[in-house]
This record gives C-alpha cells, structure tokens and sequence, in this order.
C-alpha cells in the first residue's frame, strides 16, 4: 500500500472498472470495453488482474463470437473499492 | 504524489461509477405499454381468485417467470443494469429514484379504489394506463436526469 492506496486499484483503468462493478449486480465485457475505451486484450490483462487479486469474479457464457463474459465485484473487492476511494478522498484533501 | 493526478484519478471513478446509471441503450417503443400490460394482467389474474384458485396460481407464476426472463434480458441488453441496494446513484437519479418509489403507492392507491368501486376488469385497465403514462413520463424525465450528470462528469 502507498499512502493507504491499494496498487492493484490505483492503475486509473482498473480503478475506474472498480467503479462501475460497485453500482451494478453484473457488468458485461462489452459494458466496461465501451466504457473503459480499451482494447479487448487490455481489458482482459486488467481484469486478470482483478480477479488474481479476488476483487473480481467472472463467468462465461457459450464460446466464440457469441460467447459472452460477466463480471461480479467481490466482497473483498468492495472492501479494497471503498478502501481505496477513502484514501484517495483523504489524499485530495489533505493536499 | 500530485493531487492534479489524484483528483483526475477521482474523476474517472466517479465516471465509472456513473456509468452503469447513465450509459444506457434507448428504451424500445414497446417498453412502457408491456409494463402496463404486464401489471393489467397481473391484476387481471385476480378474477379467477374466487372462480378457479389452480388457474390464478399458474396465471401468477407465469406472469412472475415473465417478469424475471424479462429483467434478465434488460441486464443483458444493458450490459450494467443498476439495481436498488447496489452502489451508489448520482444524485441526479437518485432524486429520480425516490420520486419514483414515492409515485409507486398513489398508483396502487388509485388501482385500490377503482377494484373496489368498479372492479377487477376496470382496475386492471387502469393499472395499463397509469403504468404505461407513469413509466414513459419516467423514461423522460430520467433521460433528462441522466443528460444532467454527464455534463457535470464530463
């Protein structure tokens, strides 16, 4: 941790997919790729990312072109989320 | 660290936790008048109560079924469909949010009176017309909500 930031959450990107998972039960890829203005393979690298940390949990559905991925924020993920945004408030703050 | 850099860092979450609320694919024209139809014959049901208990309990599970295959389309179509209880709304819908829940009781209220002056066929025709006027007149007025949020997020 840097100054109470988590540095898993504090690349802007993931931060801001943090976000959007906070307010939504399930967030498509589709979803975040438009929101995030990100290619496919750094969302994925992102995610992976997420999920390796246990912030994230995924499920896939079908295979292919008509295949689809969802995601779910963790417990722990809310936790480090609300955690980090703390921080980030408290920082802003202060200087 | 920079606080330029933190704050556009705080910016983009607020972004993001936005997003889900106000990033949303248009209604279809449809929309308003199935609710509507959805809650008259959810009403409707209620005149085989007395007559035939088996056929008001399939008719209710059935339009129960509907409503959720239905709610798990929009989550598909939307991608990050927001629900109550999870996260945060930005202020402009959450005050859409509390006038809508506000409205949900007069409705009822209005269904009530009618059932119990006219009937069951008279209220479900006034449960299309209030859920379908009540849900376009929202849809409109969220738009507007939402076009208010982004500008100030942008």
């Amino acid at each position: 941790m840097i100054d109470g930031l988590d540095p898993i959450i504090h690349v802007p990107k993931r931060l801001a997919a943090m976000a959007v998972l906070a307010n939504a039960p399930s967030v498509s890829f589709r979803f975040l790729k438009d929101h995030l203005q990100i290619s496919e393979s750094d969302l994925s690298k992102q995610m992976s990312a997420l999920e390796a940390a246990g912030y994230v949990s995924s499920t896939k559905v079908g295979r292919g072109r008509g295949g689809s991925t969802t995601y779910r924020m963790t417990q722990a993920g809310q936790k480090a989320y609300e955690q980090h945004r703390s921080a980030l408030l408290a920082l802003i703050h202060a200087t | 660290m920079e606080s330029i850099g933190l704050a556009e860092e705080l910016a983009a979450a607020e972004r993001g936790a936005a997003a889900p609320y106000i990033d949303y694919p248009p209604s279809p024209w449809w929309y308003a008048p199935s609710i509507g139809a959805w809650a008259a014959a959810m009403i409707g049901t209620f005149t085989w109560w007395r007559e035939n208990v088996g056929l008001f309990v399939v008719s209710l599970a059935a339009l129960i079924a509907v409503e959720i295959l239905f709610v798990v389309w929009m989550q598909r179509r939307h991608g990050a469909l927001p629900m109550p209880g999870k996260g945060t709304p930005p202020v402009e819908i959450a005050r859409m949010w509390r006038e809508y829940v506000a409205s949900l009781p007069v409705v009822a209220l209005i269904v009530g009176l009618v059932w119990w002056l006219v009937g069951v066929p008279a209220a479900a025709g006034t449960a299309f017309v209030l859920v379908t006027a009540g849900l376009a007149f929202y849809e409109r007025r969220y738009a507007v909500a939402a076009a208010a949020t982004r500008a100030r997020l942008r």
